[in-house]
């Protein structure tokens, strides 16, 4: 028998992070918008931001936009939304 | 019982080990050497880097690739040990923060990560800048090409429909590397028109679109040879802000040494003359909402008077009307002159030139040049 080698890296354990925990209730809850930079990331958030009013009563709204759709959000907006909202959404996936 | 500890499969032959790869998809469609433990030790020691050294770290997934990782692929794209030193300055390219790797990796727009090289490793290692530059038979450049997608897909999940959005891709994606024919080049290699020294080995890489034939046989001045490369570059369907790179066949470049166009001088003309109307653009689909209102693409299609440029009617499809003056707005291929690379590679033989486009429809990320590090001494 000769073992070949897993080319991936599905047996490398991911780096320890913590889900965060689901929120009981969105009614009131402040929300983040966070678009990627594509083209229209930030007019779809609205409109599912209008859902989320309608149908669940959310309240306040944190948007930022990446420069960079390639790149990780600046950990500035990162650390902002973390702090602030209850959710994010981000979007869009072109 | 195997001896390593080392996660895998354990198979009874080598035939079974290649019908085992594709069965677990670890493969780019085409069959790979399965990589055994000597293999891939063989591979890591023939570079500078501890197996659990970090060569690419990509941000928005966070997934690292050690050089352990990266030999494992190597061995499966049929790399000699001697390219490893190739293949993880590569790694090392792709995964500069500039290059941004998660967008031409998982884009639509479908880049290949295109490597040329530069330096005396391309003769040590064999690596091809000659006839059928990016054609198939040469190891040294279709396996350290293919090395990267190979990392790619099984270390980053870049694979069909999961984090690979290609709409469409193209067979660049395989495996795109290549030397650079520095002794046929009208001016000093392109490593060191990016500030390395001619004695050391360089990769450049760039996220490529599928590139455009440039075929000319009846021009010997500069200014007729490159019109055909001028109007390549402004063709509508690649047409965009982004980077572009030529690689001119031998017969193409002696034209230009014989005239004593310098690179800069080469690089200025074609950045002149690869421009369209904005009329024409808008008429094509290629004017798209936002670059009206985004000062960036204002000023890309406008120029610097673009704060003073006519805005148009307010209307949802302001990007699709052409308005009077758009025959007399003349927007470039890119930014500036410095947004191309010119390279030489090929046959002897043929006017057979090459203009690829970069990756998106925006301004696709920059080249990043790294340096190949020396052999490991025996």
């Amino acid at each position: 028998m000769t073992r070949i080698l897993d080319p991936t890296l599905r047996a490398t354990p991911p780096r320890a992070a913590t889900g965060a925990a689901r929120p009981a209730l969105l009614s009131g809850a402040t929300i983040g918008l966070l678009a990627n930079g594509k083209t229209h990331g930030m007019a779809f958030l609205d409109r599912v931001a209008e859902h989320l009013r309608a149908r669940h009563g959310v309240g306040e709204l944190l948007r930022a936009t990446k420069p960079n759709a390639s790149a990780p959000a600046p950990a500035d907006d990162a650390a902002l939304l973390a702090k602030h909202c209850t959710a994010v959404v981000t979007a869009i996936g072109d | 019982m195997p001896a390593t500890t080392h996660p895998g499969i354990d198979v009874d032959d080598a035939w079974q080990a290649i019908e085992a790869c594709f069965a677990q998809k670890w493969t780019d469609g085409l069959p790979v050497v399965p990589p055994t433990e000597p293999l891939v030790e063989r591979m890591l020691a023939a570079g500078p880097w501890r197996a659990d050294e970090v060569l690419l770290h990509e941000p928005v997934r966070d997934r690292t690739v050690t050089a352990w990782h990266a030999a494992i692929n190597a061995v499966m794209a049929g790399c000699k040990p001697e390219y490893f030193p190739v293949v993880g300055a590569a790694l090392i390219a792709i995964g500069d923060p500039e290059f941004t790797l998660h967008g031409p990796a998982t884009s639509t727009g479908g880049a290949a990560l295109m490597v040329i090289v530069n330096g005396p490793v391309r003769e040590r290692i064999g690596l091809h800048g000659g006839g059928n530059l990016f054609g198939p038979g040469i190891r040294a450049n279709a396996t350290i090409g293919r090395t990267l997608r190979l990392v790619l897909l099984n270390c980053l999940d870049c694979r069909p429909g999961v984090l690979d959005q290609s709409t469409q891709g193209w067979a660049g994606k395989y495996t795109l590397c290549f030397a650079e024919h520095e002794a046929a080049s009208p001016w000093e290699p392109l490593h060191v028109s990016r500030g390395f020294r001619a004695g050391q080995s360089t990769v450049t890489v760039f996220a490529a679109e599928s590139n455009h034939n440039v075929l000319v046989h009846a021009a010997r001045e500069p200014e007729t040879l490159l019109v055909a490369f001028a109007d390549t570059m402004a063709a509508l369907g690649s047409f965009s802000p982004g980077r572009s790179v030529i690689v001119f066949a031998p017969e193409h470049a002696q034209h230009l040494k014989r005239a004593g166009w310098s690179r800069a001088r080469t690089q200025a003309w074609l950045y002149e003359h690869a421009r369209r109307p904005l009329a024409d653009l808008k008429r094509a689909g290629k004017i798209e909402a936002q670059f009206l209102v985004n000062p960036d693409t204002r000023r890309w299609l406008y120029g610097p008077e673009s704060d003073r440029a006519e805005r148009g009617p307010d209307a949802a499809d302001a990007h699709a009307r052409v308005l009077p003056g758009d025959e007399r707005i003349f927007v470039h291929r890119g930014l500036g002159p410095d947004d191309m690379l010119l390279s030489v590679g090929g046959g002897a033989a043929g006017g057979h030139s090459a203009f690829f486009p970069a990756w998106s429809r925006g301004r696709s990320v920059p080249f990043v040049t790294k340096e190949v590090p020396g052999e490991v001494p025996a």
